[in-house]
């Protein structure tokens, strides 16, 4: 975030990335390389470095103020995702997944709920957005998973996939159909609030993933969970409009992690140019390096003003759906594109796995797919754009 | 016990420092922050009055702007916050800096009511790297001296410390007050937390101007005087080798070191 | 001018940088007078040496005061001109007499830049750099002093040695240094045999003693010991100011890292790309051939 942060959060970047360099950087990087033979021992290093995260107080980032949050602005509070993004993306997926699931309940959730939930998150907790089922990923009209009423509870059965903070969570917003006679998006769909702990709630199997490693996805698993009436977030059958609100907030969420891997990924490169050399002189003095590195720069400065703007609308309380969906188009885009020059800058050691472009560029894909693929980004902007037919 | 703790405000340790085209060190990509051992010696003294009581104050000597590292300290743990301006002075140098420093603290007892039992500095700073101003304060107040420290207990005669030996430690037993400078225990110093940051950025800090110390004609005036830096001589690379073999790279370093009779 | 020498002693013997202190004298046409300091059971040596040198300085009317910047020499320097009412000056790298004032240089941001400092008061107290002279052949012997019984406060209840051998980086002529390339302390091992076999001694790098592969007293650089060596080598070792600055004043470097454009590589005089773990075994192999 270049612009338009406080001095106040310019002061706590500061502090974040001393926290960073020390303390993630070279130890995220580790625990990656360890994932691939040693998951347990990776997992190990990760929730160390998440401990350090939430010491920082960066988990009570999204809590108001008068409830014992710093009351930062979404702008800083992404500026700070961003910072952490860029020295380690899965990471910072742990932190976005907490906004995720945070949103439903502030979308739709009673005050108790809300509460309930800065409560876990203050105490240093992980909440999961649970929505996306293996039949039913862009289009929720295909999901399976049910809540059938029995006497004043409900029954939950089914099997969620891709959940961030599926293996850690606290607190789940669970999304089921509760009316299979009805389409999900006109009544069928309701959200639950489910803790830790809950009869028939588990994690399943962890997704083993091309990037984004030291994020914490896996199935989660509903057998027999039953819940009071108490745990549904709104109101019953209105679950397709928390969703889809849930969704709108964190696609831009989404850009701004992947700004982080974009910036990285021009940090890397800057240095590389000005120390390596070739011809007999620094990569950085060759006109073709200085136009990659300038389109690099732009690419990212563009979709990071794209993102301000639409936490600008976000904040004051605006639509933002259309500058959500260009905000987090734009900045998959650019994550990807940026770290794949990145890896072509480095030429054969950006091929390598002694150096960290090519984890950006692994990391960097995901932007392109998840919360809504780029390609149904375009769709909604293509669609309303052009308006009626 | 009450601990004070000296910080001096440098540019950031992690940046190299350059001469710029202007002759000066150019410190504009090192972000001015407080010195390493600086934030040991506050670590050390958190620590301390976490486990026996009493408070962090700290202190630093300069312009304005040290107010900065100041609300660092804040942040981890150091209860208040003096600032002592030296302007007026012209090319402070340690020993200028210890009377100011002496004069400053006897200031700061008097406006807070307190009689600091401890008083900490790094051992160095890693700007001029001088290692001087602990000394020199100890024998401006006239007070016991301990240096390299990296762990401190209190005892019958008032403090034990562990003092860093070259190899080893010697284990030292001192009155108080006493001064002492603090080396690199086998810690970190803690981060601050978003709320501890905020919350002193908000602390207006106060300001003891030069005059009100009482600092005396002789004690402000410099020992030694700047007079300009310069460059050091470069040294030159020499050959590079690159073999596929690495027989073949030890064979012609070998060549090499024969020729030029280093063996 | 007139001059005192502190001669610091180990063991009983001169350390090699102090002696260099009568060559500094020499050159700026001093007459020093030297002197070493006995030691006392439970008394910090720093106060037994500042006290003697600040006695011994009047007594003599002594106005340069010089040090070897060693631990001992820089923790008294700045005492002793306060006693006095001198200036001090820690770690300098050259002294001369300008228009009757001592006027030093020492390097300071970790040595990328070097500052120059003249001294207004009398006496001048000033510590020098190890290596920043040539020790004289036979360098006269140094009277030996006490301190007077004074104002001793603080008192030494305990010395806890530590684990492994001291070390005298100082005055090696050859030394192995091993950095974060080294990879784990069983490869790092592989400089304390390359240093075994060219009769030199080991060093090491921030990171390699903060991964506990050797002890502390073998750090080289501006935060561990400053090494004037003939020959210095340079395993795994990237190149960073705090280690450079440490050791700049080697006569010959060799640099071994696979990293081609490691900034070590800009200071020596020979670099050798390549992997340290294959690379040292065959060093070894050799020396210890050309040796038999």
């Amino acid at each position: 975030m270049a612009y338009f942060i406080t001095d106040d959060c310019k002061d706590l970047i500061k502090d974040i990335r001393n926290f960073c360099e020390n303390e993630v950087k070279e130890q995220a990087y580790e625990a990656e390389k360890l994932g691939y033979s040693d998951e347990e021992a990776a997992d190990e290093i990760i929730m160390e470095i998440l401990g350090g995260i939430q010491e920082m107080g960066i988990g009570t980032l999204p809590i108001p103020e008068e409830l014992g949050g710093p009351g930062l602005c979404r702008i800083d509070r992404a500026a700070i995702i961003e910072e952490i993004s860029k020295y380690d993306s899965g990471i910072a997926m742990t932190f976005m997944a907490n906004e995720l699931a945070l949103d439903s309940v502030e979308i739709a959730g009673t005050d108790e709920q809300k509460e309930r939930c800065y409560e876990i998150l203050g105490e240093g907790g992980y909440g999961a957005f649970c929505l996306t089922e293996p039949n039913a990923g862009c289009d929720v009209s295909n999901a399976s998973t049910t809540a059938v009423k029995d006497g004043d509870d409900y029954i939950l059965n089914g099997s969620k996939c891709f959940i961030t903070n599926g293996t850690i969570a606290d607190f789940y917003v669970v999304y089921a159909i509760t009316d299979k006679t009805v389409p999900a998006a006109k009544g069928g769909y309701t959200a639950f609030l489910i803790e830790k702990g809950t009869k028939g709630l588990s994690a399943g199997s962890i997704e083993n993933k091309m990037g984004i490693r030291n994020s914490h996805t896996s199935d989660v698993v509903l057998e027999d969970c039953r819940v009071p009436a108490s745990c549904i977030l709104g109101e019953v059958g209105k679950g397709f409009q928390v969703a889809m609100g849930t969704l709108d907030i964190a696609r831009v969420w989404c850009g701004i992690a992947a700004l982080g891997v974009a910036q990285r990924a021009i940090d890397e490169s800057v240095e590389y140019v000005k120390q390596r050399v070739q011809f007999g002189k620094p990569l950085a003095k060759n006109e073709v390096i200085q136009f990659k590195i300038a389109d690099m720069q732009m690419k990212t400065e563009a979709a990071r003003q794209m993102c301000a703007y639409a936490l600008t609308l976000i904040d004051r309380g605006e639509d933002f759906s259309l500058a959500a969906a260009e905000a987090k188009c734009l900045a998959g885009d650019a994550a990807m594109a940026v770290a794949t020059e990145a890896v072509q800058i480095h030429g054969g050691y950006g091929y390598s796995r002694e150096y960290p472009v090519e984890k950006l560029m692994r990391d960097a894909k995901i932007f392109q797919i998840f919360e809504g693929t780029n390609e149904i980004q375009r769709l909604v902007v293509g669609r309303a754009t052009i308006g009626k037919i | 016990m009450e601990i004070l703790v000296c910080i001096k405000q440098v540019p950031d340790d992690s940046v190299e420092i350059r001469l710029g085209a202007d002759g000066q060190p150019d410190l504009s990509a090192a972000d001015p922050q407080g010195n390493a051992f600086d934030t040991y010696a506050q670590e050390l003294a958190v620590r301390f009055v976490e486990e026996n009581g009493g408070a962090v104050t700290v202190a630093s000597v300069g312009p304005e702007d040290n107010k900065t590292c100041l609300k660092n300290a804040l942040a981890v743990g150091a209860a208040k916050a003096h600032h002592i301006s030296d302007d007026g002075i012209a090319g402070a140098d340690a020993a200028v800096t210890a009377n100011l420093l002496a004069a400053g603290i006897k200031k700061i007892e008097e406006a807070d009511g307190v009689k600091f039992d401890l008083i900490l500095c790094g051992r160095e700073s890693t700007d001029a790297i001088g290692g001087e101003v602990g000394e020199l304060l100890a024998e401006a107040l006239g007070l016991p001296f301990v240096s390299d420290i990296v762990e401190a207990v209190p005892d019958a005669a008032g403090l034990k410390v562990k003092k860093e030996l070259e190899s080893g430690y010697l284990m030292v037993e001192t009155p108080v007050p006493a001064v002492m400078t603090v080396s690199k225990p086998d810690y970190d110093p803690r981060y601050p937390t978003i709320k501890s940051k905020l919350a002193a950025r908000k602390v207006k800090i106060p300001t003891i101007a030069k005059a009100d110390t009482g600092i005396s004609a002789d004690a402000e005036t410099p020992k030694v005087v700047f007079a300009g830096f310069e460059e050091p001589p470069k040294r030159e690379a020499g050959v590079k080798i690159q073999e596929d073999e690495p027989a073949d790279a030890v064979a012609k370093a070998f060549e090499i070191m024969t020729a030029d009779k280093v063996l | 001018m007139k001059a005192l020498i502190f001669i610091e002693t180990k063991d009983g013997s001169p350390i090699g940088t102090s002696l260099e202190l009568f060559t500094a004298a020499k050159e700026i046409g001093a007459e020093a007078v030297a002197v070493s300091v006995n030691g006392k059971e439970g008394v910090l040596e720093e106060d037994l040496v500042a006290a003697a040198l600040a006695d011994k300085a009047k007594a003599e009317n002594a106005e340069l005061i010089l040090l070897s910047a060693t631990t001992l020499g820089k923790l008294v320097t700045g005492r002793v001109a306060g006693r006095l009412g001198g200036g001090s000056v820690n770690d300098v790298i050259s002294v001369a007499v300008e228009d009757g004032k001592v006027a030093v240089i020492r390097p300071v941001y970790g040595g990328t830049i070097r500052e120059k400092i003249v001294v207004q008061a009398s006496p001048a107290v000033i510590s020098v750099r190890g290596g920043s002279y040539e020790a004289p052949e036979d360098a006269p012997a140094a009277e030996t002093i006490d301190a007077a019984d004074g104002d001793i406060r603080t008192k030494v209840v305990e010395l806890i040695e530590e684990a492994g051998e001291a070390v005298n980086l100082e005055d090696a002529a050859i030394i192995v240094t091993g950095g974060r390339g080294m990879g784990d302390e069983e490869n790092f091992q592989l400089c304390a045999q390359l240093a075994e076999a060219l009769g030199g001694v080991v060093g090491a790098t921030r990171p390699a003693i903060e991964n506990n592969w050797i002890g502390r007293s073998h750090q080289v650089g501006q935060s561990g010991k400053i090494v004037n060596p003939d020959l210095y080598i340079a395993c795994g070792v990237s190149g960073a100011t705090q280690h450079v600055s440490g050791m700049m004043g080697s006569k010959y470097i060799i640099a071994i890292n696979k990293d081609e454009d490691a900034p070590i590589f800009s200071i020596a005089d020979i670099g050798i790309v390549g992997d340290v773990k294959q690379i040292l075994p065959l060093m070894i192999e050799e020396v210890n051939k050309r040796k038999a």
